[in-house]
């Protein structure tokens, strides 16, 4: 391997590392918020719900929303409007609710 | 008494299934209001937005069954359902909130968009059961088809508008086996009594067979979309 070739190797390493793990999940999350029906029920924004009772999620705190996005996967919360959630809960994944809690904790509350 | 009173004191001393022969069909109200209106597609697009969240601008719904195909269903059909959920006779909490007169409208607004949908390209590429032409499986999924389910759903799942009997023909798999399960098992309130009764005896192997088979039956070429990567023009 050329001296050039493991520069190079190593500053695309370094540059990868730079990138926090939240960042590039923040990306996906951002994605995952549309197409995995979030935004229909807590609006684009994250605060604008369509129903008064059900809450505003941008800016929350990632470690608590992906307790509860586990907890009414599970089934362990079943209280509230966590039923009108439950119904599609199974279009997500761990790695998901990871990315999505990242992603919410980023929106502006 | 009022019929509605009646019907909420049956079961409140638990009468539970003879209910559901009450809960199957209400006639009037906001249901046939919906069904005399003349339609506004330029409103049904707007009104179709809100439900676009989860049904997707082409109203192909998802093929694990989450979300059903909306696109092509009868518009009788679709104000049943619409106002079963609204007023409660269909347990839908994911959907409730999205079916109330304050995201939808009235009847018009329901005229506007249940025409809209019945009007949309279905989906080329329905989810379907895992058995194809050749297994057994699938021909069993017909026998069980054409001895149970043609009177009312039509040799083809095409159902019957005017009787409220949804188009079964490009339904996702998944989402059909979950109705069915429900139907069977008395978990969907605004059955069919006349369905619940029919299926009765029907395993689960049954079931996933029958399924099998209407996942498979073809929709006619002209409802369907020219191709699954169509996307519907009336949205950006």
């Amino acid at each position: 391997m050329t001296h050039s070739v493991i520069k190079a190797a190593v500053a695309t390493t370094a540059l990868l590392l730079a990138l926090s793990p939240a960042a590039v999940l923040s990306a996906d999350g951002e994605k995952l918020y549309q197409t995995k029906t979030c935004s229909t029920c807590h609006g684009k924004d994250g605060k604008s719900p369509i129903m008064p009772m059900y809450p505003k999620i941008a800016g929350q705190n990632q470690a608590y929303t992906l307790q509860q996005l586990k907890d009414i996967k599970s089934g362990a919360r079943n209280n509230g409007q966590s039923a009108a959630m439950k119904g599609v809960m199974h279009l997500v994944s761990d790695d998901e609710m990871q990315a999505l809690s990242e992603y919410i904790a980023t929106m502006a509350p | 008494m009022n019929k509605r009173l009646l019907i909420s004191l049956a079961t409140a001393v638990g009468l539970g299934f003879s209910t559901a022969s009450l809960a199957w069909l209400e006639k009037g109200g906001e249901r046939d209001e919906t069904l005399t209106l003349t339609p506004d597609r330029e409103n049904g697009i707007e009104v179709y937005e809100v439900c676009a969240g989860c049904h997707l601008t082409e109203g192909w719904g998802e093929t694990s069954g989450t979300f059903p195909q909306l696109a092509g269903q009868h518009k009788e059909v679709l104000v049943k359902q619409l106002a079963d959920i609204r007023e409660g006779n269909r347990d839908n909490p994911t959907m409730y909130p999205f079916a109330l007169p304050e995201s939808i409208g009235g009847p018009q607004a329901m005229a506007d968009v249940v025409d809209y949908i019945q009007k949309l390209p279905m989906n080329p590429e329905n989810g379907k059961g895992d058995w194809d032409e050749s297994a057994p499986e699938f021909a069993q999924g017909k026998k069980l088809y054409d001895d149970n389910c043609v009177k009312c759903h039509g040799d083809n799942g095409e159902g019957i508008a005017d009787k409220f009997y949804p188009r079964i023909q490009g339904q996702h798999y998944a989402y059909m086996m979950r109705q069915f399960e429900w139907i069977r098992d008395g978990k969907r309130r605004n059955a069919n009594p006349d369905m619940v009764k029919q299926i009765k005896g029907f395993s689960d192997k049954d079931m996933q067979m029958v399924i099998n088979y209407v996942s498979r039956i073809p929709v006619p070429k002209e409802d369907l979309a020219p191709s699954a990567d169509w996307l519907n023009p009336d949205y950006d």
